[in-house]
């Protein structure tokens, strides 16, 4: 398949850029284990005064905190870097190399490029996860386990459709930097589960920006949540999210090129 | 000395100006901090009503009003960041800066205030639907709210002056975001961002109480939700003298220092 | 010649953008907000041409001329506004993907390599997109590289090579799929002399190896002399002359230039022709072309033991542009 074909050779392009920089990765090291104590601080606070919060317990909560932190980590692996990179491409008029390229569009501006030290907080995350899990009474099963993968697959993929379909706001008004700061305040409510928002809260952030399906799902799927209509709604919304990026591509694609509407 | 208050009116002016025009620039940037306290408020809401309707002593509302006014603050705090001065070396600008025969702190410290009046005019929209949203629980008193108001430039003269000497570090390392991060890290579980220091262990409370950090913050944010006595209040504002005055000594102690290094070092 | 076998086809071509038109002041400002007064801008205002296989073909223009905008409908950035385009038998807006491996665009002053790494991992980058078969790929590389003298640079990271040496590499990165048709917007532009003059020699020799077809567009007389055999000057997006540059100056200038050294360096020549230029001893006249002879002659006869040379020569082939150029636009629509 030549989406993988061609997101396997950018990433060994990217890695092999961003391997020269071995500074970058102490620094990415430690500034993810300051974030995972500040994170940890947080939420010894929380339990000092109360034993679960919104039904959840401590360690599960660990655990929606280790899946924040991983699905933080791959969106600035993958989604962020080019997201931005495409934002740029469009403010100095270098997209039209990816648009002169015998590769579809859509997948070259969304596989190009790579930030590989973020992956270090993939692997925290995941550490962060398997911590929780080992302090919660229960054993995860094998269809949890699946539960939790494709929860995350699916949050991953709503998020990146979320962002490309923002981004593609840059065809039109070009100044579109602030979005990524509101991003990243808006994805801090996911450290915790969405449902402990009040209701306009927790519905902005299950349908205008899908924090809860990208931690809050997963969370409930390794701790024996998940509801069979919560991961249908996640695949339907899936579904539903990709074939409008994807309309919302084109279209800007054809504004860019000054289609005639 | 006319000259020097001619000079501060002329860069408070042009940095009104300026960043009314970056209005939409800045709410955006502004909303875009909204998010964390927002987060803070309900999960320490959430607590709250668990543990039977407040906790540290402070109720869901009284938990709104003072992340209301942590918006203000945080506001009021965003001061010159420490890495501005690798930018400014690596872009030749301090030789620039070093010609003129005033002390570089004064360009920046208008520049910023003249942000300031209108990051609290921008803010009060914000304020209003905030309140609206989370219904918060204040009652000021008089003396809370004159002290607020001098109290909130306190905390931004602390954290400028703080940060500024912070910065120099700059001229001796290239590694500083450790440093700086580390710093960072100490004052959002000390300075009453993350939650209310009352809520911390106390040995928490007590080495935050010997630390600038919560003068800038947590302090200016009590004198208006009405906790404070009019003792505390005077207290208050005498601590952030005296860290102004530290913050002042410690920024000419390095400033000078470090301009002995850059002309050693060169650029 | 025959529209089947040519490599481009473009007939009745239009691109128009509506661009908002504002006053400055607060008043106009708050105006605009309620009426919207707009402009309709031809950037291309129909223009036809064919081109053939192995033609090099230059684009002349000024900024702003609809050089670009033609040069980008026809590698399919760009949807015409009306009119037909063909390329290699596609239309280039569909951007087939078979379409794509056949092209190349490089526009001067914007990278695509890979900034932090060597250029021959962006070339392998390259191979992989365009499923460059391994062998033909080590052989194209190669042999640019010989030609370009760049083997000692393959190794250093992009951004630590001169303007001039980048521009080589991103030529190269461009070729490696072996292009039948190259889109090349001021590929020159910035670079030193002697730099252009390499990069216009592999070009050249590209186009002689390959029988591609090379549309160039660029602002240097130079690039478009060395080059091109067939000249296309637009302006205000019609196209003002189509055909061999030395043509050009016969439509568009009909006069020669006589450089006149005499040694009396106080004479006055202006009966003779237009004086445009005296400097030491050297005066150079503008004569209208059918007066050459005549004009010549007399200067001969009535200077006779003064001149010392004399030479007639073309008029300078930016000067023609320049006339060119002057040349006012048609009235703006305003709607």
């Amino acid at each position: 398949m030549s989406l993988i074909r061609l997101a396997w050779v950018y990433f060994r392009i990217g890695a092999m850029n961003e391997l020269q920089y071995r500074v970058n990765f102490f620094v990415q090291v430690f500034q993810s284990f300051l974030a995972l104590g500040t994170g940890l601080v947080g939420l010894g606070l929380v339990f000092d005064h109360t034993h679960e919060l919104g039904g959840w317990s401590r360690p599960e909560l660990l655990a929606v905190m280790g899946v924040h932190i991983l699905m933080g980590g791959l969106i600035r692996t993958t989604i962020q870097p080019n997201m931005e990179r495409l934002m740029g491409d469009v403010q100095e008029g270098t997209l039209d190399y990816a648009l002169t390229k015998p590769a579809d569009s859509q997948v070259l501006v969304s596989v190009r490029e790579v930030r590989i030290w973020q992956t270090v907080d993939l692997v925290m995350g995941l550490i962060v996860l398997l911590i929780a899990l080992a302090q919660i009474q229960g054993i995860v099963g094998i269809g949890q386990a699946l539960g939790f993968a494709v929860a995350l697959l699916l949050g991953g993929l709503m998020i990146y459709c979320f962002w490309l379909m923002i981004t593609t706001g840059a065809f039109w008004i070009i100044r579109m930097e602030h979005v990524l700061e509101l991003f990243q305040g808006v994805y801090q409510a996911g450290r915790w589960p969405v449902g402990i928002y009040p209701g306009w809260l927790r519905t902005g952030l299950t349908f205008l920006v899908p924090v809860a399906f990208a931690v809050t799902v997963p969370a409930e799927a390794v701790t024996s949540r998940l509801t069979p209509e919560t991961l249908l709604t996640a695949v339907a919304l899936t579904a539903f999210l990709l074939t409008l990026a994807r309309r919302v591509w084109r279209t800007g694609l054809r504004h860019y090129s000054g289609a005639s509407a | 000395m006319t000259s020097l208050i001619d000079l501060y009116l002329g860069t408070l002016r042009i940095s009104i100006i300026e960043q009314f025009q970056y209005r939409v620039a800045n709410y955006f940037y502004m909303i875009g901090m909204i998010a964390e306290p927002v987060i803070y408020l309900v999960v320490w809401s959430t607590v709250a009503r668990n543990q039977g309707g407040s906790v540290g002593g402070y109720t869901p509302g009284e938990f709104a009003a003072y992340y209301i006014v942590w918006t203000l603050v945080r506001n009021m705090n965003i001061v010159l960041t420490p890495y501005a001065w690798e930018f400014r070396i690596q872009r030749g600008r301090l030789s620039g800066e070093l010609m003129r025969p005033v002390h570089p702190i004064h360009f920046d410290l208008a520049f910023f205030t003249g942000w300031k009046f209108v990051a609290i005019v921008l803010w009060l929209p914000i304020a209003a639907i905030l309140t609206l949203a989370f219904q918060p629980t204040l009652n000021p008193t008089l003396e809370g709210v004159l002290g607020f108001a001098v109290a909130l430039w306190g905390g931004f003269l602390v954290r400028f002056m703080l940060l500024w000497a912070l910065g120099m570090l700059t001229f001796w390392t290239t590694r500083v975001s450790a440093i700086f991060e580390l710093y960072f890290t100490a004052e959002l579980l000390l300075s009453g961002r993350l939650a209310p220091l009352s809520l911390m262990p106390d040995w928490v409370q007590q080495l935050a109480g010997l630390l600038p950090f919560k003068w800038a913050f947590q302090y200016p944010i009590e004198t208006l939700i009405g906790q404070l006595s009019t003792q505390e209040i005077l207290f208050g504002l005498a601590m952030q003298a005296f860290w102004t005055l530290f913050g002042i000594a410690l920024v000419s102690v390095t400033w000078r220092a470090a301009v002995r290094r850059f002309s050693a070092v060169g650029n | 010649m025959s529209s089947t076998t040519s490599v481009i086809r473009i007939a009745g071509l239009r691109k128009s953008y509506v661009v908002p038109e504002r006053e400055a002041g607060l008043k106009a400002a708050i105006r605009s907000l309620f009426r919207r007064k707009t402009r309709e801008v031809k950037a291309v205002d129909d223009i036809s041409f064919e081109v053939q296989a192995g033609e090099v073909v230059g684009f002349l223009g000024p900024n702003g001329a609809g050089k670009t905008t033609t040069l980008k409908m026809l590698s399919g950035l760009l949807y015409p506004t009306s009119g037909e385009v063909s390329v290699l038998g596609h239309v280039p807006s569909k951007r087939e993907k078979s379409f794509l491996r056949q092209i190349t665009l490089v526009m001067g002053n914007r990278n695509q390599l890979t900034w932090d790494l060597p250029a021959i991992d962006s070339f392998d980058l390259n191979r992989a997109i365009y499923r460059i078969p391994p062998d033909d790929y080590r052989r194209t590389r190669d042999e640019f590289i010989e030609l370009l003298e760049l083997k000692e640079l393959m190794r250093k990271p992009v951004r630590n090579l001169s303007l001039g040496e980048r521009m080589k590499m991103e030529i190269v990165g461009a070729l490696l799929h072996q292009p039948k048709v190259l889109f090349l917007d001021e590929p020159t532009i910035g670079l030193d002399v002697t730099m252009q003059r390499r990069l216009r020699h592999f070009i050249a020799e590209y186009n002689r190896r390959t029988g591609a077809t090379v549309l160039l567009t660029s602002h240097y007389m130079a690039d478009v002399v060395a080059l091109c055999k067939r000249v296309i000057v637009i302006h205000h997006g019609r196209i003002l002359y189509d055909g061999d540059l030395s043509g050009l100056a016969g439509q568009f200038a009909a006069y020669k230039t006589i450089e006149v050294t005499l040694e009396d360096t106080s004479v006055d020549l202006q009966t003779y022709g237009e004086v445009i230029g005296k400097d030491a001893g050297k005066v150079t006249l503008r004569v209208p072309k059918a007066e050459t002879s005549r004009v010549t002659a007399r200067l001969l006869t009535d200077y006779a033991d003064a001149v010392t040379d004399l030479t007639i020569e073309d008029p300078p082939i930016e000067d023609v542009i320049e006339r060119v150029f002057a040349q006012a636009a048609p009235q703006e629509k305003v709607a």
